[in-house]
């Protein structure tokens, strides 16, 4: 059976054919490794994800390495290769994945982790650990990184190895040992996991209580660390980034230059599992920055260059350095993006230049409706500052604001779903003010999302809503809103947001969930197409994880949480207290609020604030 | 501001590239290779760059046309080298000119291609095959057009330029010369269509080939 005769039957073919500028290509018989970096979403998602890049360019440095890339085939693609027995290849040199030494997953989103079950099926590889070791055949090893390796335990039953925490250095480590350890299995894992940062699940024993919660962690080798501490790397300016990333053939969602500025946050949003879990702020140098914008603009013939970190504008010499960017940019006809921008006077001004044909729109997320509320999560954002901008905004000619909020945060009162609805009618105020009845066109769009505790936060205690709760939330939020003009909203109705809140704070046993709704036909959850509650339904009864327990328990400060495995290097004391509070907590770069990323490494914040009044 | 036209050719997995794929990448090509190419005035100004006839997606070819006008001059040849050390080893660029510029592209000049097919075939077909197919008055052939992707029955026999067959290695193929403008315009997969149905044989559409192997103006 040819490819080719594959890529003539599907859409898009060019998603699987490799050979981009700028993608590797070795000779597989002059490396002692080969890895195989997996996406679990198409193509076009994937392409889209920097750290991929990052990952690809550092481990294809070295001679002895080749790491290629494989991403989850759309589904007319799936079809055709089933029926023709074809498995799941790689992009560079189309080798089956079984052939590779590692094969390493990116866990970015929990909706994707079917997706991870189907493509190791897809390549004929056992999905669970235990099956692949009862084969008896050598498997290449399946290991995993990102954020949401940070909580494995609903993976464990799948995955060799876990990496968790920066993996610019940790990664080449894991591949290095295994060209050392080549053949025995065991011995390889014993060594693995006493690099920083690797979880290897099968060196523990999970036990639970009557109740259901997690006793604890009985250790099965005694020379696996009790807690798994996360990598830090202290130094990002020193770290390698992309100078050449691979140009797809196809469009991306992201299809652009990209230079990471800095890695953390200083805010605190207390619901956001990113702002803790990359402490702390580790900021690369505006010289470097500028150095890989325009290597990467060389290289590639990209026409837009993008900035990425957690808040653009936090970055400590972001004005030099976007007025630096501006500059060369407007020289070379390239279009600077800045996301996420919070909205002062230099912003404006910025902003003002690099949209001025085409105002696409500005958006702003306060994330909950009222003072009160926004405190309570730490969202250090108040009204005035909104409204100030916006009015900025629609003077300075934008006619379309966009509203970001999240509902069924920890406390949250009706009295918050009328501040939503208050926020936008004040908008639109603000339009008519400025630009009178007629003012033509404007519009704001009220977008609401479902809110998800997630691990690692101050909210990994705090009870999801039931899914009734938002359905009846939605709908008082829609009567609310469409009683005013020029305002609609945008929600997603579908109950994903609690399968979501079921595996980011599921033990081991919720494995058998995602395992029978993989086995139900569930795939690309993320993708309001494919998701299909009646299979997660299904696969709840027969593996019998209760929703409400894992969604929509309060849990007890004294528990233990099955990702308590992992140290994150944010202490608990910290996250009970900040869990806690209904007043705001403030940023980093002000005062230390005594996280604890101390106790393991350097906080370049701590020098920034040295001398300030604490 | 002068105009150039390359010639290249496309081989290998990356037929798999759609039109606006290649679009894309020249444009980028052009940019590693610090040829910035001039662009129209308007709101929307985009890189004065055009083929003179799309490929389809699937199709390898040898003789594709592109015009473009750059900002400054640079020496044919050179345009060549530089392109070429910067595209994906399977395009080629074969050849760059410089042209007067005139009023009417490259794509209103264009007439004609030549394509090379290539049907597998277990058993031969008898020696008339070639003239009976072309002594045929009509050739109809079902179309999909329009919006609503209608089938309209169509006669491709004045598009079809000529035909030639050869087999080898349990090959048929066809070399053949269609209408390629914008006048008159006949695509080779309509030609497959009939030749295999008029020949009789059963060839299903992912193993056949197509090569386009020049373009005519």
């Amino acid at each position: 059976m040819n490819l080719d005769r594959l890529l003539k039957k599907v859409e898009k073919p060019a998603r699987y054919i490799g050979g981009e500028v700028n993608s590797v290509l070795k000779d597989p018989k002059d490396v002692s490794l080969r890895f195989a970096f997996a996406f679990p979403d198409i193509y076009e998602i994937g392409m889209s994800y920097m750290g991929m890049q990052i990952l690809y360019n550092i481990l294809n440095s070295h001679d002895d390495i080749f790491c290629e890339r494989v991403f989850a085939p759309a589904n007319d693609m799936e079809e055709a290769m089933r029926e023709e027995g074809f498995p799941l290849f790689s992009l560079e040199t189309k080798t089956p994945l079984a052939d590779f030494d590692i094969v390493g997953f990116t866990l970015q989103y929990e909706m994707s982790f079917t997706t991870i079950l189907n493509m190791l099926d897809l390549a004929g590889i056992p999905a669970k650990r235990a099956d692949r070791l009862k084969s008896g055949k050598k498997w290449p090893l399946i290991v995993a990184g990102g954020p949401c390796a940070f909580a494995p335990e609903p993976l464990a039953d799948f995955f060799d190895l876990f990496m968790i925490g920066d993996g610019e250095k940790l990664l080449p480590a894991v591949c290095r040992l295994r060209e050392e350890n080549p053949t025995d299995r065991d011995e390889y894992l014993k060594l693995a996991c006493k690099l920083p940062g690797v979880y290897v699940p099968e060196f523990y024993r999970p036990s639970y209580k009557e109740d259901g919660t997690v006793k604890g962690f009985k250790k099965l080798y005694s020379g696996a660390p009790d807690r798994v501490v996360r990598c830090f790397e202290k130094d990002i300016e020193s770290l390698p980034f992309p100078e050449k990333p691979i140009v797809p053939f196809i469009e991306t969602v992201h299809d652009r230059a990209v230079v990471e500025t800095f890695r953390g946050c200083t805010r605190g949003c207390r619901f956001c599992q990113a702002g803790m879990i990359y402490r702390p702020v580790r900021e690369r140098s505006p010289e470097t920055i500028l150095r890989y914008a325009r290597k990467q603009l060389e290289s590639t013939g990209h026409e837009e260059l993008s900035l990425l970190s957690l808040s653009t504008s936090d970055y400590s010499q972001f004005e030099p350095l976007v007025t630096e960017l501006q500059e060369y940019c407007a020289e070379k006809d390239i279009s600077l993006s800045l996301p996420s921008l919070r909205l002062d006077s230099f912003s404006f001004k910025v902003l003002n230049e690099i949209q001025k044909t085409r105002k696409s729109g500005l958006t702003f997320a306060p994330e909950a409706g009222t003072q009160r509320l926004r405190d309570r999560i730490n969202k250090n954002i108040t009204e005035d500052d909104i409204f100030h901008s916006v009015e900025q905004a629609i003077r300075l000619g934008w006619k379309k604001i966009k509203l970001y909020f999240m509902i069924g945060l920890p406390g949250e009162t009706e009295e918050d779903l009328d501040g939503i609805a208050d926020i936008a009618r004040r908008i639109v105020d603000i339009n008519y003010m400025i630009n009178g009845r007629a003012g033509g066109r404007f519009s704001v769009n009220v977008s609401v999302s479902n809110f998800v505790p997630k691990p690692h936060t101050p909210f990994e205690w705090e009870p999801q809503d039931t899914y009734e709760d938002f359905i009846e939330k939605h709908n008082y939020l829609r009567d609310r809103l469409k009683k005013l003009k020029n305002v609609s909203f945008s929600y997603h109705d579908s109950p994903v947001s609690v399968i979501e809140a079921v595996i980011a704070r599921g033990d081991r046993r919720v494995g058998a969930l995602i395992y029978d709704a993989w086995q139900n036909g569930c795939k690309f959850d993320g993708w309001s197409e494919y998701f299909d509650m009646e299979k997660w339904e299904k696969a709840f009864a027969s593996s019998g994880v209760d929703k409400a327990f894992y969604a929509e328990r309060r849990r007890n400060y004294n528990e233990i949480l099955p990702w308590d495995i992992i140290d994150t290097g944010v202490s608990k004391v910290f996250l009970m207290a900040e869990d806690q509070l209904a007043v705001t907590t403030g940023d980093c770069r002000d005062a230390c609020n005594d996280c604890g990323i101390i106790r393991y490494t350097d906080c370049p914040m701590m020098s920034c604030n040295a001398g300030k009044e604490k | 501001m002068p105009r150039y036209v390359i010639t290249f050719s496309k081989k290998g997995y990356i037929k798999y590239t759609s039109h606006l794929d290649m679009i894309r990448l020249f444009k980028r090509a052009f940019n590693r290779s610090g040829i910035f190419l001039e662009y129209s005035e308007g709101f929307n100004p985009h890189p004065k760059m055009s083929f003179a006839q799309p490929l389809s997606l699937g199709y390898t070819a040898s003789g594709e046309l592109l015009e473009f006008d750059t900002k400054e001059a640079f020496a044919a040849g050179e345009i060549k080298k530089k392109m070429n050390s910067n595209m994906p080893g399977d395009i080629r660029v074969l050849d760059c000119v410089q042209i007067e510029k005139e009023k009417r592209s490259l794509a209103a000049k264009c007439c004609a291609a030549e394509y090379r097919i290539t049907i597998p075939c277990s058993g031969s077909l008898p020696d008339n095959t070639e003239k009976a197919f072309m002594a045929q008055e009509n050739i109809l052939v079902l179309k999909k057009s329009g919006k609503r992707k209608a089938e309209k029955q169509i006669d491709i026999r004045k598009m079809i330029r000529s035909l030639n067959i050869k087999e080898r290695n349990n090959n048929i193929i066809l070399s053949t010369i269609l209408d390629a403008g914008s006048n008159s315009n006949l695509s080779p997969e309509l030609l497959i269509k009939a030749f295999v149905d008029f020949a009789g044989i059963e060839a299903e559409r992912e193993d056949i080939e197509v090569h386009r192997v020049q373009i005519f103006m």
